[in-house]
């Protein structure tokens, strides 16, 4: 297997002339060079750049013989490549061919579309170095851009597992030929960045704010093109977590920040959160239905497919209204103005009316009562409590989540994460039991739809025992809820979230 | 990881051929493939144009001495790689012997490099020992060349009951036959009495062909100097057969 020992360049000005490339190395190794070939070097990630982020790197390469699909891992950095035909970006990862690149990427990206991050074209020259058996032990790549545009060329020694040596040597004979090496950005390490410094607790509360509402306005900006062209579902999924995350932060952010934005921006974004529900209620459905169909006992998977078809014909005729409304002047008004006035709030020419408190103040204020609203929903909730308790407790979590997150630069960390931890486990108790409902009821609502469409009696059947099984599971959910909430409100936690608040 | 060993209590029969075209073809669909030659006549290691040697030889490996990584080769093919016979393997009975889990060593140093392959082929030396008993723990699939002859049959027979007297987990056996030449009655009527319920035989046979002899002149694959040969087309057959993914 081959890994790069280092990219080299011309130094200065200077051409990189393969005639001269050749005779250096042939000093020592009987030189084989390839044809020249004009590859197009397609880079491909996720738009959260999962590939990135575990070190991998996936490249789709087009040549005149054929494509192939490309993996670097990271380590050793070999490189894995697969024939492939017609793949078009951007894509989810079940358009890749069966095999070791799929196995590799698949649980890294899951429902994540891969997309274009780079493309480029090179000309490209492999040479291989043989020893006196005949034997490969190095490979030099020759790599310059097709057009004046581009890196420039660049010459890459590979070295072969158990021949590292020889490729220092090759290394050594294009340095004697006046070749520098090429820093190149993925091969530094990350830069020691200074220690993140967050605001400290006297700054005023409506600076904290601003800053994580024009976070959120991007991510919201951000996914708007993938969500529009559906590229996958996490686009929406993480506009709609943006539009959340700015509607809670308005909430507990009202002490600081000016009328108007419980007035007239929390209404506009609770139409905003509204508008995306449907979808992303459908997506649900869908990307759980390969889950779903293994609850069968009785029915088959295949008398599921009437509902599968019921949800694509539902998803699409939603997704049409809420592409429509994010097109519509209303929408592209709201997002103008909103980056306005946070703008103006940034700039301290919005915020007369408002409260002068500090960050710590608020962060005190908020995330202990939103502790305290948590502690004492959870309290009420009992064996008969209806769905609806066990709801609003759940959001009263997601407030308290909220308030840990957007002052999280102005607490300790360790504390943080100890109660985000248990919070997390009661939001997870809470979620599959809000899910589950929405699921049983969603699907007496599509069973109705579907029998109005003259469907199967087995669909009828598959989804009554789909029902059955959520019935046990919001049961299930339900018993285990004593557990984390009770680890939640314990003494000790109780002190951590006064402190987590700054209560000291 | 998936482990696979050709194996055979007699030699010439197409171990080695068999590993080197099979560990050629999983590479060549983008698994990371190793191929260990075990057998100190290194013909594996030949056929790849690296030297036979291993630092400090069997003893040094199977004591941990030297760590397996630090004795892998790459070869000219992407994505497979070989641990090189030595002349010193001719001793790793003894050398296993000495060691605790006596059968279970090889094994044991594969999971050094469970993380950077995807398959192991083990071309294992002709004959029963210790090395074989460890090739057995190891592996998750014998693959047993059998040359059409009655005493083949005999062998297989033998060496199905080896596995099967064997403690721990066992390896499934797939047999196929190799070297066949259809012009011989024997070869025919063997291969069509073979009895087929007691171990699993693959379709695939693979012919006496002179290509596959080429192969140490070559000293490439058979599917890499004629991949449109018939000879590629069994091994690849073959591989459809036999492959774990």
């Amino acid at each position: 297997m081959t890994s790069a020992t280092r990219a080299l360049q011309a130094a200065g000005e200077g051409r990189l002339e393969l005639q001269a490339l050749v005779a250096a190395l042939s000093r020592r190794y009987t030189v084989v060079s390839g044809p020249r070939l004009l590859v197009g070097r397609v880079q491909l990630d996720t738009f959260d750049r999962r590939l990135r982020a575990e070190g991998l790197a996936l490249e789709h390469q087009r040549l005149a013989t054929g494509e192939l699909l490309v993996l670097r891992r990271p380590g050793a950095a070999s490189a894995v490549a697969v024939p492939v035909t017609g793949l078009r970006w951007p894509a989810l990862v079940e358009v890749l061919p069966t095999g070791p690149i799929r196995e590799a990427i698949a649980p890294v990206i899951g429902v994540r579309a891969l997309m274009v991050t780079s493309d480029e074209k090179r000309r490209m020259r492999r040479l291989e170095l043989h020893n006196e058996d005949g034997k490969i032990v190095a490979r030099v790549e020759l790599d310059e851009p097709a057009s004046g545009a581009g890196a420039p060329a660049q010459v890459t020694v590979r070295s072969l597992r158990g021949y590292d040596e020889e490729a220092r040597r090759a290394d050594r004979l294009l340095v004697g030929l006046g070749l520098q090496a090429l820093d190149r950005p993925e091969d530094r390490e990350p830069s020691s960045a200074p220690p993140k410094s967050g605001p400290s607790r006297a700054v005023p509360a409506r600076l904290v704010l601003t800053k994580a509402l024009i976070d959120y306005l991007m991510t919201i900006r951000e996914n708007l093109p993938g969500l529009l062209d559906d590229v996958d579902t996490e686009f929406l999924h993480d506009f709609r977590v943006a539009v959340r995350r700015t509607r809670a932060t308005l909430k507990l952010g009202r002490p600081a920040l000016p009328d108007a934005m419980r007035l007239e921006w929390e209404p506009a974004f609770r139409w905003l959160g509204d508008l995306t529900t449907p979808v992303r209620d459908l997506d649900v459905y869908e990307l759980d239905l390969p889950v779903m169909s293994q609850w069968l006992v009785t029915a088959d998977p295949a008398d599921l497919e009437p509902l599968a078809t019921h949800l694509r014909g539902r998803r699409t005729s939603e997704r049409r209204v809420l592409v429509r409304s994010l097109r519509s002047a209303r929408f592209r008004r709201l997002i103008m103005e909103w980056g306005e006035e946070l703008a103006r709030l940034l700039d301290g020419s919005g915020d007369a009316d408002c409260e002068p408190l500090s960050a710590g103040h608020l962060a005190d204020r908020s995330i202990t009562r939103a502790y305290r609203r948590v502690a004492r929903g959870g309290a009420l909730i009992g064996a008969d409590s209806p769905a609806e308790d066990l709801h609003e407790l759940r959001k009263r979590c997601k407030e308290l989540r909220y308030a840990l997150e957007v002052f999280d630069a102005l607490i300790d960390d360790a504390a943080r994460k100890r109660a985000v931890d248990d919070l997390k486990e009661v939001q997870d108790v809470l979620g599959r039991f809000q899910d589950t409902e929405v699921q049983r009821r969603a699907l007496r609502e599509f069973a109705g739809e579907m029998m109005a469409d003259g469907t199967t009696a087995g669909a009828m059947l598959a989804m009554g025992e789909l029902i059955g099984h959520l019935d046990v599971e919001q049961n299930r959910a339900r018993r285990e809820f004593d557990v984390p909430f009770a680890r939640l409100v314990r003494p000790s936690n109780r002190h951590l979230m006064h402190q987590v608040g700054g209560a000291t | 990881m998936k482990v696979l060993a050709t194996y055979n209590i007699k030699g010439g029969v197409g171990k080695t051929s068999t590993a080197v075209n099979l560990a050629y073809l999983a590479a060549r669909e983008g698994r990371r493939t190793l191929l260990w030659d075990l057998d100190p006549q290194s013909a594996a290691t030949y056929m790849f144009r690296v030297r036979p040697r291993v630092k400090g030889g069997s003893h040094a490996l199977v004591t941990g001495g030297r760590p397996i990584e630090a004795a892998l080769k790459a070869t000219d093919f992407d994505n497979l790689d070989l641990l090189p016979a030595d002349f010193s393997y001719r001793n790793m009975d003894l050398e296993l012997d000495d060691t605790k889990k006596r059968t279970r060593r090889l094994g044991q140093l594969l999971k050094s490099v469970e993380d950077d392959y995807d398959i192991v082929f083990l071309d294992c030396p002709p004959s029963v020992s210790l090395v074989s008993e460890n090739v057995l723990h190891a592996s998750d699939t014998l693959l047993v060349p059998l040359i059409p002859a009655t005493l083949s049959l005999r062998t297989l027979d033998q060496l199905t009951r080896f596995v099967a007297d064997s403690e721990g987990s066992r390896p499934e056996v797939v047999a196929f036959f190799s070297m066949a030449d259809r012009r011989k009655r024997l070869h025919r009527d063997v291969i069509e009495a073979i009895p087929r319920d007691r171990t699993r035989i693959a379709d695939t046979v693979i012919p006496a062909l002179s290509i596959i002899e080429q192969m140490a002149e070559r000293r490439a694959p058979v599917p890499a100097f004629a991949p449109t040969s018939r000879a590629a087309l069994c091994y690849e057959e073959l591989w459809a057969e036999v492959r774990p993914f």
